[in-house]
């Protein structure tokens, strides 16, 4: 049985007369990917902030791996690295000097920083990239070391605040795999914010907010078969046939598909009609399916 | 004690490595330098030169010794304070660029990093001041040496003391600034009125009697003062050994500030050390009480 590494209960926050977050519960188990979606402005951010002792809340708890992070004076800080959606590394020193400052203020110098700057670089494919002034990096190289900084520490929580926005696919890929990685071998828990819906696809649970409030949460396979339907895509077979099962259907490029409440519908017409569907695919619904549907908004940024 | 090396040694490199923080600390110096190397000096010494009585002849070496003293004064009362703003920049730089939010995540304390930026500051600053000073006297030794080493010694206790003070006042003013354009006003407010108000560009004794009284309440104006008379006591000595009244050096002593009058009542280089001091003790204390509140309120 897992541990609930982060507990945030009934959280209030309000900028006047917004309110930012409204009444949030969340619990976040110790080693799982956790995602946390919304549109902008839906309170991901200021749950963050709160969370990493940022910004003071107007009621509620949060509790960072058992202690309460409003009276444990920073002490839980080292539990927690954050990769933030813009880079804050100094730019014109190296990478070197960057994240050497940074492990100095976790108190970790000279033979403890070169062993977990060979390990790091390593994991995250930097070596090449020590010497050189992170202002000339690219975006890509830029988010790697962001991430190697994170975990200088060894955090037993990982917060990714959209990490891989505006990354090309090879890099997005590199560093999600790095992730995965780091996930499986330390029992490290993500926090993960996100605009890429296949990302959250990955995750063990996740939480859709909405305007502060939770609007849906769940395994994605259980948000999938709570707020989307299955598709049954059928091949080789004509428009007149698909028009009699008389339920709405869209043509694709070779074949016609076919939205069901659940697979047990699914199965049902199939049973039904064995003529129609000689050759066919089901298919679960996708995570912009259940944002959209549960906030009847779409993330934006993201690819499909 | 590691861990706030790291930082100086971090925000040190910082500002040096930033091109732009780093030269635009040396626009009020260079301004200076080309007022002087164009028109100042030379006014100057024409003032000097008329002020002789006819028939006393006078070295131009003293009188070069007495410009130069100048200059390197006026360089070193700028410097010391404006380097020092640009150079404290960091800490509001860090606040634009996020930094200040990814180091206020770590552990480290809020008084290690307030330390860090206080001492970094002071160490950049100094590091440029000394080798002003270093370069000015090396000019003026060309041109005409006449300070003693007791006054090279004073000369540094100047610099330390007046990079002190610079180093506490942006300090605190820095603390409250938190966005690129504030940066970009503040620097400009303090390299162009600095160089006035502390009497570098002109003597204060040659402005209007209001603004007179006015600066004199303000600690920059006696930490000029003591420069001037640490650069160029040596040659008005030289001047009243050559036979000029010494009434006539006192004016010319007033008249380029190493004599100041706090209400008709002459202050002495005590007096001066004494504002001074009790200035940067003051700062020092203001902007470590605003991080205690500071660190209190995020308590909370």
């Amino acid at each position: 049985m897992m541990n609930d590494i982060i507990v945030i209960e009934n959280l209030h926050k309000s900028f006047g007369e917004i309110k930012a977050v409204n009444d949030l519960s969340i619990k976040v188990k110790e080693g799982e990917l956790f995602a946390f979606l919304g549109v902008n402005g839906a309170g991901k951010s200021t749950t963050i902030s709160i969370l990493c002792g940022q910004m003071t809340k107007d009621s509620g708890k949060v509790y960072v791996n058992g202690v309460d992070a409003e009276s444990a004076n920073g002490d839980y800080k080292s539990d927690i690295g954050v990769v933030f959606q813009n880079s804050v590394l100094d730019k014109s020193l190296s990478v070197l000097d960057n994240l050497k400052s940074r492990a100095a203020l976790y108190g970790i110098y000279e033979k403890e920083f070169d062993k977990k700057l060979k390990e790091l670089s390593s994991l995250l494919d930097f070596e090449d990239l020590l010497k050189r002034t992170v202002g000339k990096l690219s975006g890509g190289q830029k988010r790697r070391i962001d991430i190697a900084r994170a975990l200088l520490h060894d955090p037993k929580i990982l917060i990714l605040d959209e990490p891989t926005t505006g990354l090309d696919p090879q890099t997005r890929k590199l560093l999600w795999n790095a992730v995965q990685e780091l996930q499986k071998k330390r029992k490290m828990t993500v926090f993960l914010t996100t605009h890429y819906m296949e990302e959250a696809a990955e995750a063990d649970y996740v939480v859709i907010i909405d305007s502060g409030k939770i609007a849906a949460e769940g395994s994605p396979l259980e948000l999938k078969n709570t707020y989307t339907g299955d598709y049954i895509t059928v091949y080789g077979t004509g428009e007149e046939e698909i028009k009699l099962l008389g339920i709405p259907y869209e043509a694709i490029r070779d074949a016609y598909r076919i939205n069901v409440a659940n697979t047990a519908k699914a199965t049902e017409l199939i049973i039904k009609y064995p003529q129609i569907f000689r050759d066919y695919e089901i298919t679960k619904g996708k995570m912009d399916d259940i944002f959209l549907s549960v906030t009847g908004k779409k993330l934006t940024g993201g690819e499909i | 004690m590691k861990t706030l090396r790291i930082l100086i040694y971090r925000n040190i490199k910082l500002f040096f490595k930033d091109k732009g923080m780093f030269f635009t600390s040396l626009i009020t110096p260079l301004i200076l330098l080309v007022l002087y190397s164009t028109f100042l000096g030379n006014v100057f010494e024409e003032s000097f030169r008329a002020a002789i009585p006819k028939g006393i002849a006078i070295d131009d070496k003293i009188l070069s010794g007495i410009v130069g003293g100048q200059l390197l004064s006026s360089l070193l009362a700028v410097s010391c304070v404006t380097v020092a703003f640009c150079s404290n920049m960091l800490m509001v730089q860090d606040k634009v660029t996020g930094a200040a939010k990814d180091i206020s995540m770590t552990p480290v304390k809020g008084s290690s990093l307030a330390l860090g930026y206080y001492i970094a500051s002071f160490c950049s600053t100094f590091i440029i001041s000394i080798i002003a000073m270093t370069a000015g006297l090396i000019y003026i030794s060309a041109i005409g040496w006449y300070i003693s080493f007791a006054d090279v010694m004073y000369i540094l206790l100047d610099v330390f003391l007046l990079v002190m003070f610079g180093t506490a006042l942006s300090s605190v003013i820095n603390y409250f600034l938190s966005t690129q354009g504030q940066i970009s006003a503040v620097g400009s407010i303090v390299s162009s009125v600095y160089g006035f108000i502390c009497g570098a560009y002109m003597p204060i004794s040659s402005s209007g009697e209001g603004v007179q009284k006015l600066v004199l309440f303000l600690p920059g104006t006696y930490a000029t003062s003591l420069l001037r008379n640490h650069c160029m006591s040596g040659a008005f000595d030289e001047f009243e050994k050559s036979g000029i009244p010494s009434e006539i050096v006192k004016g010319m002593r007033d008249s380029v500030d190493c004599n100041l009058y706090f209400f008709d009542e002459k202050v002495s280089i005590y007096a001066m050390y004494l504002v001074l001091s009790l200035s940067v003790a003051v700062l020092i204390s203001a902007y470590v009480i605003i991080n205690i509140l500071a660190i209190r309120k995020k308590k909370k």
